[in-house]
Formats: structure tokens, C-alpha cells, sequence
């Protein structure tokens, strides 16, 4: 017996195998220079993303990073819409005019990527302060990266969260790296979630590979938000596949570990061996979603291709109030 | 077969110049072989194969300008041709 949803596993199994074939297709498309700029490609922490999307409601509001097609894809974005923003054409989430770090649409709860390492944990900090001044029952959650948060706005953010009691959940997207960088080489203090005690909020180092236990502690720091009582610190662990950016020639981890991490925690494998043996899903239906995935990203790579650039003549649109000609 | 082609990867990709082949017409490649070594503007850079095989044909000469992104041969698996 399962404590799990057939329905829940498999959306959620979808949700994780459509991240991975979308930052794959991206991945080879950016190569081949079809995607302007470069990606910052999240394979391999799927259930991060899904983990935690799958615990909120649809209105709650998430601010991300540099690196979101997962987050973004989670929350229920289309492919389509993804992919032609990462095309940057008109029919992208952002209109083509953000492309593959600034993914966003304030009406439907997401406040964005950006290009701000550290960044994240404020924006989704703000929101937290609208929800409560307003007194809507919902939740901002913040990403940062390992290496973000050892920025001094995060933990300046995390403070003025704890003394406002702010709805806020901060997600570290812990994938080991910042760039070349090693977390324990620039971590004080070893286990950031260790940190929780000094500024009085609860805080926790998770695994990031396991989609449900994702999803439980999420859960239960929404549920937290939501009654008023705080913030609180998630530190998934998880790992990046690919280089930092698109085409990276890393040397500075070897090859052995990308392939432990591969084999043996891919989160994909790890959910589908579980849900498996629980009685969740059998093997076709797995195959059928594989299937499934792989042809919604065709056909949104088709539709970003398809879609139109930017009209030159809208480039005011959304830029200012309409003075100048925009609106 | 695997195609191997110039990766648009940094800002500065325009101009990129085939600078030297290290590997000719049925030549037998392994992978991690570099096949090809290229030139932009801020760097040389050597491409190489993922897989193994045998090299098929320069779609490139050298010092041809390649745009970023485009195949310059391929890798041809046991019975593959072009
Ligand atoms: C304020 C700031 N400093 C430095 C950079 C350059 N930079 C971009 S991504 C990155 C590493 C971020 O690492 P991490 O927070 O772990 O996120 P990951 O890339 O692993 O998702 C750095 C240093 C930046 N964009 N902004
Ligand atoms: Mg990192």
C-alpha cells in the first residue's frame, strides 16, 4: 500500500520527465545556436521543482533564479510557452523579450527569473509582505542557489521575514556548485540549514532527489505560512547535470561523480522504482508517459520556430504607462 | 552517425574560422577524439567527437568561415554512409 496518489505520482513523474526532455532538447538547440543568449540547464534536479510546485496552490507566488526552466515548468507554465521564450519569440511567456532567464507573468504567480545571483529570497520576500498586507491565504516561495545564498541580501531578507511572521518558504536549489565552486568549500558552518537557528526559523536540509519528501516538507512549511507563524528554510540537495551554462567544458569535477549521481540518485529513476513497487504504475504506462512528454516538446519546439519575433513596434509595450506610446 | 558541428556557445561567435583537421576522410575515431580545431574571436577551440567511428567527409576546408552552429562532418557508424 501506497500513502501516495496514483494521480499524484503521476503528475508528478510527468512533471519531472517533461523538465528533463525539455532542458535536453533546449540543451542541444542552444548548441546549435537555434536559442539566442544560452541556457542554464536544471537536469537532474527535477524533484526539487516538482516537489515543491506539486505542494502549492496555483495562485501562490514563486520568485526563481538564473537557472528556472524546472521551476517555471512546474508551476504549470506550457512547454510552448517556455520554449518560444527561450526562442524569444512574441508568443513566449515574456513576449520574447526576456528569453531564458526571465521567465515570468505576475497574474499567474510568478515573479520571475533573474540574473541576480541571490536575488530570489527578496523578491519572493515583497510578495510574502503584499500577501499578508492584503491578507490572502497564500504562500510566496523564494529559490537561491547554494551559491546565492551566501548573499547578504538573502539572509537580510530571511530576518525581516522571521520579525514580520512573512508567508515565505526559501527553497535552496542546493546542486553542490556555484559555477566551478564546490558549497563546502565556501560554506560556513558546514549544513547551511544550520543557520535557521540563528535568525529563529525553522530550517532544514532535505534530500532534493526524492520527489515526495520535496513535496512533504514543503507542505508542512506552507501549512506554517499559511497559520501565520513564519518562514521557513528548505535545503534540497540535489545536482546539475550539465555545466553551469550551455557547452561548459568543466574540469573541475570528475567524471565519476556526475555518473554516481546519474546512477544511482536520478530522481526520475528513483520516483519511477518507488512508484513502481508501491503498485503507483506499471512499466508501459511509464513508457506511454516518456512518450508523451517527448511529444509535447516537439511540438513546442515546432511552435517556437513557428512563432513570430517581437513586432519592433511593440518594443514599448509593457515598458511604460503609455506616455511614451507603450501601454 | 554523429554530427559534429561548431557548438554557439559564449557571446562572441560570429567569425569563427576552421583553423586546422586532426582527423581526414575514413579515419577511425574514438570517442573524445578532437576532430576539428577552430578559431573565434576570443579563443581556439578544439571540437570534439562524443562517439566512435569513422570520419566521413569535410564539409569545411580550412580557414573556411563557419557559422556557429552548422555540421562540419560526421562520425559514421559501422554500415553508415553518408
Ligand atoms: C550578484 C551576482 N554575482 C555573480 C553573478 C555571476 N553568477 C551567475 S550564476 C552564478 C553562480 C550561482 O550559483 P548558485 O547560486 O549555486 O546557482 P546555480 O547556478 O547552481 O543554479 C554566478 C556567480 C551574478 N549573476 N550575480
Ligand atoms: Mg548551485
Amino acid at each position: 500500500m501506497s500513502n501516495l496518489s496514483k494521480e499524484w505520482a503521476h503528475s508528478s513523474l510527468r512533471g519531472m520527465m517533461l523538465i528533463r526532455e525539455f532542458e535536453e532538447t533546449a540543451d542541444k538547440l542552444s548548441l546549435r545556436g537555434k536559442i539566442p543568449g544560452g541556457i542554464h540547464n536544471s537536469s537532474g534536479q527535477e524533484a526539487v521543482a516538482v516537489g515543491v510546485l506539486s505542494a502549492l496552490d496555483p495562485l501562490d507566488v514563486i520568485a526563481t533564479t538564473h537557472r528556472s526552466h524546472h521551476h517555471t515548468l512546474a508551476k504549470g507554465f506550457s512547454a510552448r510557452e517556455v520554449m518560444a521564450e527561450l526562442f524569444t519569440k512574441s508568443t513566449g511567456v515574456s513576449r520574447g523579450r526576456g528569453g531564458s532567464m526571465h521567465l515570468g507573468d505576475f497574474h499567474r504567480g510568478h515573479f520571475g527569473g533573474n540574473g541576480i545571483v541571490g536575488a530570489g529570497v527578496g523578491i519572493a520576500m515583497g510578495a510574502a509582505l503584499g500577501i499578508q498586507q492584503r491578507g490572502d491565504a497564500k504562500v510566496s516561495v523564494g529559490f537561491v542557489g547554494d551559491g546565492g545564498v551566501n548573499t547578504g541580501r538573502t539572509w537580510e531578507a530571511i530576518n525581516m521575514a522571521v520579525i514580520w511572521k512573512l508567508p515565505l518558504i526559501v527553497i535552496i536549489d542546493n546542486n553542490q556548485y556555484a559555477v566551478e565552486t564546490f558549497v563546502d568549500r565556501v560554506t560556513g558552518g558546514g549544513d547551511i540549514a544550520k543557520r535557521g537557528e540563528g535568525f529563529g526559523l525553522p530550517s532544514y536540509t532535505i534530500n532534493g532527489q526524492d520527489v515526495v519528501e520535496v513535496n512533504e516538507y514543503t507542505a508542512k512549511a506552507r501549512q506554517r505560512a499559511l497559520a501565520g507563524e513564519g518562514p521557513t528554510i528548505i535545503n534540497a540537495l540535489t545536482y546539475r547535470y550539465y555545466g553551469h551554462n550551455v557547452g561548459e567544458k568543466g574540469q573541475y569535477r570528475t567524471q565519476d561523480e556526475i555518473l554516481d549521481w546519474k546512477t544511482n540518485r536520478d530522481p526520475i529513476d528513483l520516483f519511477i522504482a518507488r512508484a513502481t513497487s508501491e503498485g503507483l504504475i506499471t512499466d508501459s504506462e511509464v513508457a506511454a508517459l516518456r512518450d508523451d512528454v517527448k511529444k509535447e516538446v516537439e511540438d513546442a519546439v515546432d511552435f517556437a520556430e513557428k512563432s513570430p519575433q517581437p513586432d519592433l513596434n511593440s518594443i514599448l509595450v509593457d515598458v511604460d504607462s503609455g506616455l511614451l506610446g507603450g501601454k | 552517425m554523429e554530427e559534429i558541428f561548431v557548438p554557439a556557445v559564449g557571446m562572441a561567435m560570429d567569425n569563427v574560422v576552421l583553423l586546422e583537421w586532426l582527423k581526414n576522410p575514413g579515419d577511425t575515431v574514438n570517442a573524445g577524439d578532437v576532430i576539428a580545431i577552430i578559431e573565434t574571436d576570443k579563443t581556439t577551440m578544439d571540437i570534439a567527437a562524443e562517439t566512435a567511428g569513422v570520419m566521413g567527409a569535410h564539409k569545411y576546408q580550412v580557414n573556411d568561415e563557419v557559422p556557429a552552429g552548422n555540421t562540419i562532418a560526421v562520425i559514421l557508424g559501422p554500415g553508415e554512409s553518408e
